[in-house]
C-alpha cells in the first residue's frame, strides 16, 4: 500500500501536521494505516550503508551469545525470563537481521522490530555494563529506531513529539512568548514569599544560562517557580533564553536524527549568542543525555562538547550546598525512610552517583536513607525511559516491566522516592497508580525549598501593625 | 480498546483511562473521575476549569498550558492543585474529557 495519510514515512513538520495527527485520538487510524505500509527496502539498505559504521557492525559481529546480557536487562526479569527478552537476541533479531538481509524485510518484520525497539528496551544501556566485549544495545536500539522512524514504524506520540520539535523546538506547542510569560507569571505569584524574585530572558555573559523540560512550561509550572527561588536564594547570576529553552528530545526518543540536531542547535545557538559561563540543565535525565551526552554530535562539533560547559541541575544543586550557597536547616532535614532513583542517564551513563549522594548527605537525617539494590550505575531503568512512558500503544508492557521498580522500592521499606529525573518521577507515580504500594515520590528542587535557611534579607518584610 | 461501565454507560478508554470520544464526555464521566481522583464535592470552581479546558480543546484540538488556564479563571497555580491535587495536565484533563496529553506528561 502507499503511504498513509497519518502513517507514512514524511516527518511531521507543520503545525496543522501536528494538529491533524494529535485528533486522531491513540493513533486509532495511524496504526490501523502502519498494517499495510511499505518498506522501502533500498533505502533503508542505502542508509544503513551510510551511517552504520564500523563499531555498530563489530558489536554484531562479535557477539558471543554468552547470555550474560539476559540478567542485566529489567524486561527480561519482569518477562519471566523469556528468551526472547535477552538483549543480545532482540537486537541480533531486529538490526542483525535487516542487515543481513540488506534492507529487504517486510511491514509485518517492521512492526515487530518497532515493537522491539520501543516496548522491549528503553535504550537504559545496563546491558552494556555487564557484557565482557563491551557491546552497548542500547545503543544499537537507539540507531534502529532512526531506520525505523524513516520507514514510517514509530509509536504515535512519538511521531507527534518529533513534529512538535520541528515546528516549536520544543516537545510540546509552546512559543518563546508562552515559555516567558509562564516564567514571569511564576515569578508574580511567588514574589510575596521571596522578595526580589526575578528572572531575567537574554541576559548575556550571565553565570548560568538555564534550560528545562518543555513539560515545566505547559503541564508543571511550580518547577519553573522552585529553580527560581534557588538561583535566588542562593544569589547566582542566572538568565532564560527566549529561544534555545527546551533541554528535552523526544526526537532522540522517536529517532528522528534531523530533528535531533535541529533541537540540540537551537540550544547551541543560545548559548554562542548569551555567552554564559555554564548551561544548567533541569532535573531531566533524558534531556541531559540529548544536550549534553549526544547532541555535541548530532550537531557535528568536534570537541564532542556543548559550546559551554553543561552540567545537570544535581552537579548545580550539589556545588551549592557544598559552597554553602544554599544552607538547609537540620531540623527540616528528611526524618523518614526515604530511597533514591539513580537516572540510567546521568548516573550509569555520566558518572553523577556520588554527586547525587553527597546532596543527600545534605537533607537527609543520617539514618534514613536507604540504598535501593542494586543501585549507581547498577540501578535498573525506572520503567519507563526511553519514551516508553509516553506510548499508550505498549501500557500493557510497560506496567509488566513496573514489576522490577515496583519491588526494588519496597525491598527498601521506603516511603520517599527521591527522583530527580521526569521521565523516572513519571515512572514511579504511574507504578504507584498502577500497583498502590503507598509511596510518594519528589523532585529535589521541592523538597530543597522546603528546608532552606532563609537569610533575613531575602525574606518578605513583616507588615507594620 | 479498553472500556469502563459507569452507572450504566460505557466509555471507551485509552490506556490511561482518558475517554477515547471527547464527544461522549457527560455527567457520569466527571462522576466516574471524581471518584477516581479523590475529590469529595465538584464546586463552582472546578465547573469553570473544566469549562476553559473544553473550550480551548475545542478550538485547538489540545489541552492549553497552565498558564492559560490561570489567566481564563484568576486562579493561582496553588488553587489550581488545590482543585485538582493529581495536576491540570492529569486529573482535570481526563475529567474534562480531553485525552492524555502527549509528551512527558
Amino acid at each position: 500500500m502507499p503511504e498513509g495519510s497519518l502513517c507514512n514515512k514524511k516527518p511531521v513538520d507543520t503545525a496543522e501536521g501536528v494538529t491533524t495527527l494529535l485528533a486522531d485520538k491513540s493513533g486509532k487510524t495511524y496504526y490501523e494505516e502502519m498494517k499495510s505500509l511499505d518498506v522501502d527496502s533500498d533505502l533503508l539498505w542505502k542508509t544503513i550503508q551510510n551511517t552504520c559504521k564500523s563499531r555498530m557492525r563489530t558489536w554484531l559481529e562479535i557477539c558471543a551469545h554468552c547470555g550474560m546480557c539476559a540478567d542485566s536487562c529489567f524486561l527480561y526479569l519482569a518477562n519471566k525470563k523469556d528468551p526472547k527478552q535477552v538483549p543480545a537476541y532482540k537486537i541480533q533479531s531486529t538490526l542483525g537481521e535487516i542487515i543481513k538481509k540488506k534492507g529487504k524485510v517486510d511491514n509485518a518484520f517492521m512492526l515487530h522490530a518497532m515493537e522491539v525497539a520501543w516496548a522491549q528496551c528503553t535504550c537504559c544501556n545496563r546491558c552494556g555494563t555487564y557484557c565482557p566485549h563491551g557491546i552497548d544495545t542500547g545503543i544499537m536500539f537507539g540507531y534502529l529506531r532512526g531506520l525505523l522512524y524513516q520507514q514510517g514504524f514509530t509509536p504515535w506520540e512519538m511521531k507527534i513529539g518529533a513534529g512538535m520539535h520541528r515546528v516549536y523546538n520544543a516537545q510540546m506547542d509552546i512559543s518563546s512568548e508562552d515559555y516567558i510569560d509562564t516564567f514571569e507569571w511564576m515569578i508574580e505569584e511567588n514574589e510575596d514569599e521571596w522578595p526580589g524574585l526575578a528572572v531575567e530572558v537574554d541576559k548575556k555573559n550571565a553565570d548560568i544560562m538555564y534550560t528545562v523540560n518543555a513539560r515545566e512550561a505547559k503541564h508543571y509550572p511550580e518547577d519553573l517557580a522552585e529553580a527560581a527561588i534557588l538561583f535566588h536564594v542562593a544569589g547566582e547570576n542566572w538568565t532564560i533564553p527566549a529561544r534555545g529553552w527546551e533541554q528535552s528530545s523526544l526526537a532522540m526518543f522517536a529517532g528522528d536524527w534531523a530533528a535531533c540536531k535541529m533541537q540540540v542547535d537551537c540550544v547551541y545557538d543560545a548559548m554562542e549568542r548569551l555567552e554564559p559561563k555554564r548551561m544548567v540543565g533541569t532535573e531531566c535525565g533524558h534531556a541531559h543525555r540529548a544536550t549534553v551526552v549526544e547532541g555535541p554530535y548530532w550537531a557535528g562539533r568536534k570537541s564532542g562538547r556543548p559550546p559551554v560547559e553543561s552540567i545537570h541541575y544535581i552537579e548545580w544543586l550539589a556545588e551549592a550546598l557544598r559552597t554553602g550557597k544554599l544552607k538547609i536547616d537540620p531540623a527540616k532535614r528528611i526524618k523518614e525512610p526515604v530511597t533514591l532513583q539513580d537516572s540510567c542517564n546521568y548516573v550509569r551513563n555520566h558518572g553523577l552517583k556520588k554527586i547525587a549522594r553527597e546532596i543527600i548527605s545534605y537533607i537527609v537525617e543520617p539514618g534514613y536513607f536507604i540504598e535501593m539494590c542494586p543501585n549507581k550505575e547498577h540501578n535498573f531503568c525506572c520503567g519507563g525511559g526511553g519514551g516508553f512512558n509516553g506510548i499508550g500503544y505498549f501500557r500493557k508492557q510497560r506496567n509488566v516491566g513496573l514489576k522490577i521498580k515496583r519491588d526494588q522500592i519496597i525491598a527498601t521499606g521506603a516511603k520517599l522516592v527521591i527522583a530527580p529525573c521526569h521521565n523516572c518521577w513519571d515512572a514511579i507515580r504511574d507504578l504507584e497508580e498502577e500497583f498502590d504500594i503507598g509511596i510518594k515520590w519528589s523532585f529535589l528542587k521541592p523538597l530543597i525549598v522546603k528546608m532552606l535557611i532563609v537569610p533575613d534579607h531575602l525574606k518578605p518584610k513583616e507588615e507594620d501593625e | 480498546m479498553a472500556t469502563t461501565e459507569v452507572n450504566g454507560k460505557t466509555f471507551e478508554i485509552d490506556e490511561d483511562g482518558f475517554l477515547l470520544d471527547y464527544n461522549l464526555y457527560c455527567d457520569e464521566w466527571v462522576e466516574y473521575v471524581k471518584s477516581q481522583e479523590g475529590i469529595e464535592e465538584l464546586t463552582d470552581e472546578h465547573w469553570q476549569l473544566i469549562k476553559v479546558l473544553q473550550d480551548y480543546y475545542e478550538k485547538n484540538g489540545i489541552a492549553p498550558m497552565v498558564r492559560v488556564l490561570s489567566k481564563l479563571t484568576k486562579f493561582k497555580l496553588k488553587h489550581i492543585y488545590e482543585l485538582f491535587p493529581s495536576g491540570p495536565g492529569k486529573g482535570a484533563c481526563k475529567m474534562a474529557g480531553l485525552p492524555k496529553p502527549t509528551g512527558c506528561v
